[in-house]
């Protein structure tokens, strides 16, 4: 660092058209310096405190928003509570004759005043309830990002941090740092800035500006400012905290517009000394830049495409559309931007499992495209080439589902057409405030032989997305679309074909299938010899170009392939589902063999895919997933803290809860582990040994409190549910309403669980 | 009588219990044992006392304040069924209609008697049976003479030592005597009216009760053998009215030639409650020659063999004096007052029942159809069923049982809380159950039972009845204020269990694990529950709903919304869908692909409008291609999903036309901080710049 500072004179060559004439630099050079550094601190402190204080009034107004809020909701509260009808408490009970007739007297200094009193009246004891730290309810785990930062430092009682003062500088080792701590010289992207802007006053001042410059640039930095928080990720060097995932897309290219006026060398020279770890001077002044570049009012990141609802949608290609959706939906959860999978695969490399577009021959009504002269020809061309890649098409549909024949549905849907034509044209109308078409340019090029016909920007990714989907069934996209008909849509998608090619993919030749029963027994049984307790955490394998071979991550983790996996259907390793007609509670169940959840997307007999509504299914060895869990009572445990009480009996073997909570890294528990060792309470549960923990501490279920026990009424089992490890505590033996439950912590010895500290300690004795 | 012999057995039971428990010294058994020396004695006393000292203490203390305020009814336990003297003969006809009924006639009763109607009696004759007719008929008149007096017992003043009574001659008649009721025609009897002025309070006095005194005298007959001596004793005995008294004193001196047979019936309480109705009476007379007993030699005692005359004798032989009251509007009309219905008499009286007995004793009334000597015999009953000679012996372990005391009874009172248990089952019973701070041994014995009676050493005064009773209204569980409602939930128990027959074998010391036996041990949900978000009691309504088990809890919902606002490169509307969606997974928990096609359909249903209002139909259709996209949907269900949705929107007109500009705010919003910053007119020119 010290020798950017030497070499910073010496690029003074930068774009810096603004600043006329930058100072030669060898000119006393440690004098300006000096003065430069003093400068920045000075303007840095002050920014700070202003920083403090603009903080302060944010916390201040916070904080009377959420007042504002909790009054309201007592507000909402007392309203209830007077209208409930409350029994009076007769006040006789404590008037009688008891000996509690205390008197309680106030009596004043001066004479004026008399002593008043008052009859005494205690309030019954209500009895105390044990500790417990707050948590959030959660019925599904929740992965979590490991913390390496020390958020705070766990207060336990001065005893515990005064016996152990090694405690405290280990648990510290163990992080990268403790929040707050970097405060001091800690120089964020919006501080910079605006000491960068502070400063160049001086040298203005020094260099004579004019005074017109500094307030433009004034008025730009006020514009900027907003924009700041959005590009300040990429930009810290060396202290980037915060959020992961701000970002889909980590690319992104910032086109360096216009240079504006870049302030003086010395500047980022002082900036650069003062806080070497923000980078060299050069460094400083691209970011300075970047920071400059007047945010342009819709820019919006390359991949992010304006709504397509919105006024100002416009004319891109499927994926682009599509992106968002594609890329944060989790095919596991069903979710956007799930709790679980922090990655999600992209849709593109699925095949069609059925392939059931069809063609429609029929005509839709009587402005049909197909009536037209080349349609047809033009359809089946396309269709042709869509054919041959679809051997195993499905069969036809029932022609209700789709399109409606002719004698169906073309009033309501010219009706309807009719409709939205006007509406989107007065959406237009008001929008610009000029009777001018949206489209003036376009209009020779899409010049067709009936009429002009405008084609919004939403409307052209509309039909772009939907013709990915439905091909050349214009009737359908039409329909789908509402602004145009199929004649229009058969129009735009001739011409739009020449440019846009609808790559289509081949379908995968299924081989047929095979009887392999038999082999999966054996697999089964060799995965549970192997494995010794090793279980791994599954992740969809995605490997194109091979089957699932010893390569295959799921075949080294020794899982098997799931439905969400990218590999064929008829993948060796895919778990095949049961075939059973009965419970699925016994070792006859391959899943159950397996130690695994039925898949109600395999295993299509036992139940475990029908009855959405209702709690009885046939199939018991689904009950994770479907959260059939049983109703859990907190109570003061009969053995220490809390404990968890069941409120309905169970019989043996029956599922009573899942164990929910975060889910950490092992790295993540480890450090956890000793924070959590000290305060001698643990909720710590081992998923599969190598990847996850499950940490109920912060957020969790009921069943958190239930307790250790050596003679247990419960056993905790790690069952892989559609493709995730979930705990799952069932009953060990018939339990009674009203009973406290317990499971061992210890369930399985070698590995499975952290337990709490006390135990763990004698184990290891 | 009959409840007064009642009374006298618990008050019997509770010296006894005292003398049996804490002194046991005095008890049978002890008798045997040798005199030791004084000191060992105490020194034992002292141990004895210091085992079961407090816990007799205490269920002492229990015993009279449920006695006091009832918690429950041991009749209704179901050990102690025979306790419940009622049946349940008339369920099976009633109706809820009849209560009502019942209700509206009390009512009706209770209002009519009212002060305005005057008291009308009419005299069938004076009955007594011990005459000999045949032999002097001739010399004997066959008529008394009946003198009615009305008695006004006034409030006591301030002066006066006692209360002051007025007597009020109403009238005199002649009344036959021993008349045949077949021959005399029912309007030839003699007949009185008491004018309803004389009810009304009279200036000078507050008069507290009324009732009527019948003197009825018989003239040239004298006759000492003092048949009805016993009954007069009796009645006395009770009645320590100073009205009496002075009565009874007044008319020694005149009973030379006339024997004079006085009664007395309360007409008007000191609640000022009507107690004599329409009906017919028959009254039972006592003789005036009578020494009373003094008030200071009367005593409680029991009845147990059958050599008093019961007190029904007194009607078949006499003398006894037969007539119809009946209260009229005036003195010549019909009766206004309902009949007497002795029932309702005694439900108006419910609140004072010691008292309405006491004026019954007093008079030696009974209402000929009445009721309620039905109640007092049945009553007699009782206390009669377990009649063997069973003897049981409680013997007392303590100071590691080396030493025993016994105490031998022939009852089968419950020593602490005097509970008449009337079976030895039911008494072992409600020993174990009531008073588990002892260990109860049940040893049959040759005479009946012995009792081994210890100290439970794992009592640990744990409740074992519903926490919520004591939690919901702390200290109200057992208010003395009457019922009070303890939980904000009725539990109706339709429960028929399988009940062992009642043996006694049940009670015999078991050989193994005593101490585990002992341990108030019950299933169930014997504790109070919190809410595991707010640490807040559960309270019994709250019991079956699981209100933390959603699988969307508010924070989550919050969370997921927050998280995708993150996103900088996610336009407004998708987030929007994407946050729709996202809740309507939650809420659903959606787990299977092959769920999609009905999750969407739903989502439409149950979201189409919002979509349609937030204008966010094109979204919605990229989020349907989207999942069509990962194979999770059919063409047919986005088809179908978005004809709904059209369907959804012509169904909602006026969003489509009226609030035109509403939505295009709305749509505006949706574009989010590309609009705000925007500021309209730079619109056209980024979206052709952004076109490229």
């Amino acid at each position: 660092m010290e020798e950017t500072a030497a070499a910073a004179p010496a690029p003074s060559t930068g774009v810096t058209p603004p600043t006329p004439r930058p100072q030669p630099a060898s000119f006393v050079p440690s004098r300006s310096l000096l003065e430069w550094r003093r400068r920045v601190k000075s303007e840095y402190m002050r920014l700070r405190q202003l920083k403090r204080l603009k903080k302060a009034e944010e916390v201040k107004t916070l904080f009377m928003s959420n007042r504002q809020k909790i009054e309201q909701q007592t507000n909402l509260l007392n309203s209830e509570w007077s209208k409930l009808r409350i029994q009076s408490i007769p006040l006789s009970t404590s008037g009688g004759a008891l000996a509690n007739k205390k008197m309680c007297t106030v009596e004043f200094g001066f004479p004026g005043f008399k002593a008043q009193a008052i009859a005494m009246r205690p309030l019954s004891t209500v009895a105390g309830i044990p500790f417990m730290y707050s948590w959030s309810p959660l019925q599904h785990n929740f992965m979590v990002e490991d913390e390496t930062f020390l958020h705070n430092i766990p207060y336990m009682g001065d005893e515990v941090l005064e016996q152990d003062e090694a405690f405290l500088e280990e648990l510290i080792d163990n992080y990268d740092g403790v929040h707050g701590d970097r405060e001091g010289g800690f120089i964020s992207d919006e501080i910079f800035k605006e000491l960068v802007e502070a400063l160049s006053q001086y040298s203005d001042h020094e260099e004579e500006e004019e005074e017109e410059e500094v307030t433009v640039k004034k008025d730009e930095e006020r514009v900027m400012r907003r924009s700041a928080a959005e590009g300040s990720e990429e930009n810290k060097a060396g202290a980037v905290t915060f959020i992961r995932r701000k970002r889909r897309s980590t690319a992104e290219v910032r086109d360096v517009s216009s240079s504006k006026k870049i302030p003086n060398e010395q500047i980022f020279t002082a900036i650069a000394s003062m806080f070497p770890y923000k980078g060299t001077t050069e460094e400083l002044k691209e970011k300075y830049k970047d920071l400059l570049e007047p945010p342009s009012p819709v820019k919006l990141p390359p991949l992010c495409t304006p709504n397509l609802d919105g006024p100002f949608a416009k004319s891109v290609q499927r994926e682009q559309s599509l992106h968002s959706f594609h890329t944060l939906f989790c095919r596991r959860c069903f979710k956007y931007d799930c709790f679980l999978h922090p990655f999600h695969a992209t849709p593109n490399v699925y095949k069609r499992k059925s392939k059931e577009i069809r063609m429609e021959t029929e005509p839709c009504g009587v402005d049909c495209f197909l009536l037209q002269k080349g349609a047809k020809e033009f359809v089946d061309q396309n269709m042709l080439r869509s054919q041959r890649s679809r051997r195993r098409r499905r069969q036809q549909r029932p022609t209700s589902s789709t399109c409606a024949g002719p004698s169906g549905s073309p009033e309501e849907g010219k009706e309807g057409d009719s409709d939205h034509e006007t509406t989107s044209s007065s959406e237009g109308n008001s929008r610009c405030q000029t009777p001018t078409k949206p489209h003036p340019g376009d209009e020779d090029g899409e010049q067709q032989a009936c009429c002009v016909v405008q084609w919004s920007g939403a409307e052209e990714s509309l039909f772009r997305v939907l013709h990915g989907t439905y091909f050349n069934n214009f009737c359908s996209i039409a329909r789908l679309i509402g602004t145009k008909n199929c004649k229009e849509v058969y129009e735009f998608a001739v011409k739009e074909v020449l440019i846009h090619r609808v790559p289509l993919e081949d379908g995968g030749i299924s081989p047929q299938k095979k009887k392999r029963k038999h082999r999966l027994w054996a697999k089964i049984q060799l995965k549970k010899d192997n494995s010794s307790n090793q279980v791994y955490n599954y992740q969809p394998c995605d490997h194109p170009d091979h089957p699932c071979d010893s390569s295959c991550p799921c075949v080294m983790t020794q899982n098997f392939c799931e439905k969400f996996c990218q590999c064929e259907h008829e993948c060796q390793n895919r778990f095949p589902g049961c075939r059973c007609k009965t419970q699925c509670n016994t070792k006859q169940c391959p899943c159950y063999l397996a130690v695994r959840e039925c898949d109600p997307d395999l295993c299509m007999t036992c139940g475990a895919a029908d009855h959405w509504d209702s709690k009885a299914v046939s199939c018991k060895n689904c009950s994770i997933q479907r959260g059939l869990k049983k109703h859990l009572l907190l109570a003061p445990s009969d053995v220490a803290g809390w404990g968890t009480f069941i409120k309905e009996p169970v019989q043996k073997n029956e599922f009573i809860s899942e164990y929910c909570g975060e889910l950490i890294s092992q790295d993540e528990a480890d450090r956890r582990g000793r924070i959590y060792d000290k305060y001698m309470s643990s909720f710590l549960f081992n998923l599969n040994n190598v990847d996850f923990v499950v940490d109920a501490t912060r957020k969790g279920n009921k069943i958190r409190f239930a307790n250790h026990s050596v003679n247990p009424n419960c056993y905790a089992k790690v069952v892989m549910v559609n493709g995730d490890h979930r705990i799952g505590i069932f009953a060990k033996r018939a339990i009674l309403q009203g009973e406290e439950l317990f499971f061992d912590y210890r369930y399985s010895q070698a590995d499975a669980l952290k337990y709490v500290g006390i135990e763990r300690e004698v184990d290891m004795a | 009588m009959p409840s007064a012999r009642n009374s006298g057995h618990i008050m019997s039971g509770a010296s006894c219990k005292a003398n049996g428990a804490v002194y046991p010294a005095s008890s049978a058994m002890m008798n045997s044992v040798k005199k030791p020396k004084m000191e060992q004695i105490q020194a034992d006393h002292e141990l004895f006392l210091q085992a079961f000292e407090k816990p007799t203490q205490i269920y002492r203390f229990l015993r009279t304040r449920n006695l006091i305020a009832p918690i429950f009814l041991h009749r209704t336990l179901t050990f102690m069924s025979h306790r419940n003297g009622r049946s349940n003969a008339k369920r099976k006809a009633f109706k809820v209609d009849d209560m009502l009924q019942t209700v509206e006639k009390m009512k009706g009763e209770q209002d009519s008697p009212s002060l305005s109607s005057h008291l009308q009696l009419t005299f069938t004759g004076f009955f007594h049976k011990d005459e000999k007719p045949s032999q002097n008929s001739e010399n004997e008149q066959n008529s008394v003479s009946l003198e009615v007096l009305l008695v006004k017992v006034c409030h006591k003043k301030r002066k006066d030592v006692s209360c002051p009574v007025k007597q009020v001659p109403t009238g005199k008649k002649q009344v036959p005597l021993n008349p045949d009721s077949n021959q005399t025609k029912p309007g030839s009897y003699p007949s009185l009216l008491v004018s309803s002025n004389e009810f009304e309070p009279s200036n000078s006095h507050m008069v507290k009760s009324y009732s009527l005194l019948f003197r009825v005298s018989r003239t040239g007959r004298r006759d000492t053998n003092g048949l009805v001596n016993g009954e007069a004793n009796e009645n006395i005995d009770v009645t320590d009215t100073p009205s009496r008294k002075k009565r009874s004193l007044s008319h020694r001196e005149e009973g030379e030639t006339t024997e004079t047979y006085v009664a007395q019936m309360t007409v008007f309480d000191k609640n000022r409650r009507l107690q004599l109705l329409d009906g017919e009476y028959e009254v039972s007379m006592q003789g005036m020659e009578d020494s009373p007993v003094s008030k200071k030699r009367a005593t409680w005692e029991t009845i147990l063999d059958g050599k008093r005359l019961p007190p029904f004798e007194t009607f078949s032989q006499g003398p006894t004096l037969q007539f119809t009251l009946r209260w009229t509007g005036d003195a010549s009309g019909k009766s206004t007052a309902p009949v007497a219905k002795p029932l309702a008499t005694r439900n108006s009286d419910s609140s004072s029942p010691m008292e309405t007995r006491t004026s019954n004793h007093r008079t030696a009334l009974m209402m000929k159809e009445s009721v309620s000597t039905d109640i007092q015999t049945r009553k007699e009953q009782v206390p009669c069923e377990p009649r063997q000679k069973l003897r049981i012996f409680y013997q007392f372990l303590y100071n590691n049982n080396t030493r025993q005391q016994t105490e031998a009874r022939d009852d089968l009172h419950c020593p602490w809380c005097t509970l008449n248990c009337s079976k030895l089952y039911s008494l072992l019973k409600h020993l174990k159950l009531s008073h588990s701070r002892f260990i109860f041994n049940y040893v049959p014995h040759p005479k009946g039972a012995r009792i081994d009676v210890s100290i439970n050493e794992c009592y640990d005064g744990s409740y074992v009845g519903n926490p919520q009773d004591i939690h919901s209204q702390p200290g109200f569980a057992f208010s003395r204020n009457g019922p009070v409602k303890r939980t904000a939930v009725t539990h109706i128990l339709v429960c028929r269990p399988k009940r062992t027959k009642p043996s006694l074998s049940e009670f015999l010391e078991s050989d193994d694990g005593e101490l585990e036996q002992q341990r108030t041990y019950v299933s169930g949900h014997n504790r109070l529950y919190f809410h595991s978000d707010s640490c807040m009691p559960l309270r019994p309504q709250e019991m079956e709903v699981d209100s933390e088990d959603e699988r969307d809890p508010e924070w989550l919902r919050e969370k997921t919304a927050t998280q995708l606002d993150e996103f900088t490169d996610v336009n407004e509307g998708e987030k929007e869908v994407m946050k729709l969606w996202n809740l309507h997974v939650m809420k659903h928990g959606f787990i299977a692909d092959n769920q999609m096609n009905q999750a969407i359909m739903l989502f439409v249903e149950n979201r189409g409008a919002h979509i349609i209002r937030r204008n966010l139909c094109r979204n919605f259709l990229l989020h349907l291609v989207s999942m069509h996209d990962f194979n999770l949907v059919s063409t047919a269900t986005i088809d179908r999903a978005m004809a709904r949705l059209r369907q959804i929107q012509e169904e909602l007109p006026d969003i489509e036309e009226d609030q035109q500009d509403q939505t295009l705010v709305s749509a505006a919003a949706c574009n989010g901080n590309a609009v705000t910053s925007s500021g309209g007119k730079q619109g056209k020119r980024t979206k052709s710049a952004l076109t490229d």
